[in-house]
């Protein structure tokens, strides 16, 4: 049994007894605090789940992207009485260089692109902006188009037809399936997209973006050649083979000068012929005067 | 002893703070625009993605603050030249917006939509245009039809001259004040304005007279200006028209005299000579 203490030994004892006890709280917590904070979390990752790497986003539409994160809490940066906790922030989304996103939510998005090629890419930041240590970011390559997902671009001339015969100046006709046409200042190529070549022979005589038919004024006479044809941007032609028609026509004189003067020659070459064979027949029958007279003195 | 122990107490209880929020800010609320630069060009008519941060301030979305407005939580209006054009708590704001120079203001606002006391703002001046954002414009003549089969020789009154562009947006002009890398091209005939041509097609020429013409077209501004460097191309061709000869009036002529040949002989034929000598011998013996 314990003895008895004197009360104020007692009391001095009981403080002591306490405040070794909140401080071996007090260090306990420390010690939580500190091995929690040093504690080798799990990795952040990320990974963008589509577009996959190298799709084609046709038709000039925006793309949407979506992407998955694991071990990392996406917050508002700057919030009231923020306290940053490792693996926690938010996203910068990156358009080639161009910063296009500030992400504070697992959620798609959606990116509009000019025609070729970019490169998406997603970074995990910290609170403050920067980059987590290591680097988390994923990225993906995708390729742009005014032009259709699929198919293989062709043109066919309508009019004018094999071998038609025409003035100098004519109405070129065509149908484009799988192309789409753009104007082109410089931007990159891209498929199934760029604009129209019209030659004549071998010459490319003019260059158009329109579906409507194209007139060709000037033709040389002659047999000649129209040539339709599909080019990218850059004017570099498709490697496919039904991205290009031709057809054979013949260019004449112009049947307004033509027909008058046809007429009117013709009109003179009948009065020559009948002057020439009455003349003719003048002569013959003063030559059958002559003999008949020589006949009979 | 008990002192001791208090000062231990107090550094662990700082050091413990000191350790678990780090990121604690000074109050009050800041906004800062990150993106894009001020006085930035936004290139192909794309929306400008306004990218913002804020501190010590709780981005919530419109009208979900609750019956009390905290002076620490709410959204942000964002008023392009003054206009309220979006509010919003995301801090991606994406703003479709024709050619043209912008000021784009961003303002923390609390849950009623009240600005904060004092006011938090932040803005910037961009510039939209259809062209791209950077790049040197250019302008090449391409293609003269039909320069067969000389080059630089047209047998024809109607010529049409094909241009090629880079790095710069064809646009109808009136359209607004001018934009980089946008505007349309102004094309001269011998030195005379002859049209304005605002896409990409070829530009006709028609009933051309003959002789030396030139042809040059400049990449213009909204407002019909030259770019700063002028950028042009020109092209110099001969017109020279292989006229038809119309001989039509010589075949007339021609019908003429051989008509009156053939009625020359068919009278002389059927007589018309004897008849042509008794006239004559009437006629010289009135005279005798």
């Amino acid at each position: 049994m314990r003895p008895h203490l004197p009360a104020a030994r007692q009391q001095l004892e009981a403080r002591r007894h306490s405040t070794l006890l909140a401080l071996v709280a007090l260090m306990s917590l420390v010690g939580v605090s500190l091995s929690s904070s040093t504690a080798v979390a799990a990795a952040p990752s990320l990974a963008i789940v589509s577009p996959a790497d190298g799709a084609l986003i046709a038709n000039g539409t925006p793309v949407l992207v979506d992407f998955r994160v694991s071990n990392f809490v996406f917050v508002q940066p700057g919030r009231v009485g923020q306290i940053v906790l490792p693996n926690e922030g938010h996203a910068n989304v990156f358009l080639d260089v161009q910063y296009v996103r500030l992400l504070t939510a697992v959620e798609p998005f959606s990116l509009s692109l000019t025609s070729g090629a970019h490169t998406i890419r997603i970074q995990l930041v910290a609170d403050n902006g920067t980059p987590l240590n290591p680097d988390v970011s994923a990225s993906v390559g995708v390729v742009a188009t005014h032009g259709p997902q699929g198919g293989v671009p062709r043109v066919m001339i309508l009019s004018p037809t094999p071998l038609e015969a025409t003035g100098h100046g004519i109405y070129v006709s065509y149908r484009i399936e799988n192309f789409t046409l753009v104007e082109p200042r410089g931007q990159p190529n891209a498929p199934n997209e760029g604009h129209v070549q019209l030659l004549v022979g071998t010459d490319v005589v003019m260059e158009v973006i329109q579906y409507e038919p194209v007139l060709l004024v000037s033709l040389p006479e002659g047999d000649i050649t129209i040539g339709v044809r599909l080019v990218n941007n850059d004017d570099t032609v498709l490697a496919n083979p039904s991205a290009s028609a031709t057809v054979p026509i013949h260019v004449v004189a112009s049947s307004a000068v033509s027909l008058p003067l046809v007429s009117n020659g013709g009109v003179a070459l009948l009065l020559a012929f009948i002057l020439i064979v009455l003349i003719l027949r003048r002569r013959k029958l003063a030559a059958r005067d002559a003999n008949a007279r020589g006949g009979n003195p | 002893m008990r002192a001791l122990v208090f000062v231990l107490a107090g550094a662990l209880v700082a050091l413990v703070l000191g350790l678990s929020a780090p990121g604690v800010r000074a109050a009050g609320p800041t906004l800062t625009i990150l993106s894009p630069a001020d006085h930035a060009v936004i290139g192909n008519g794309t929306p400008v993605p306004v990218i913002f941060v804020v501190s010590d301030f709780n981005l919530t979305p419109p009208g979900t603050g609750g019956p009390g407005s905290s002076a620490t939580e709410g959204h942000v209006n964002a008023y392009v030249d003054g206009v309220l054009s979006v509010a919003t708590s995301h801090q991606t704001i994406m703003l479709p917006l024709a050619s043209g120079t912008y000021t784009i203001l961003l303002q923390l606002v609390t849950d009623n939509g009240t600005s904060l006391n004092p006011d938090v703002t932040s803005s910037i001046s961009v510039t939209v245009t259809q062209g791209p954002a950077v790049g040197t414009p250019r302008i090449e003549i391409s293609y003269v039809e039909i320069t067969y089969p000389t080059p630089g020789l047209v047998l024809g009154r109607d010529v049409t001259i094909s241009f090629r562009i880079t790095d710069f947006a064809l646009v109808p002009p009136g359209r607004g004040e001018p934009v980089p890398n946008e505007g349309h091209v102004a094309v001269f005939l011998d030195g005379v304005y002859y049209m304005s041509v605002m896409a990409f097609r070829p530009i006709p020429f028609s009933d051309l007279v003959d002789g030396d013409h030139t042809v040059m077209v400049r990449l213009v501004d909204d407002a019909g200006q030259a770019l700063t460097p002028d950028v042009s191309d020109s092209v110099t061709f001969r017109i020279q028209f292989a006229a038809i000869v119309d001989i039509n009036p010589y075949l007339s002529i021609t019908q003429i005299v051989l008509a009156g040949a053939i009625f020359v002989v068919l009278f002389y034929r059927h007589g018309g000579g004897n008849v042509l000598k008794t006239l004559s011998a009437r006629f010289g013996g009135k005279n005798s």
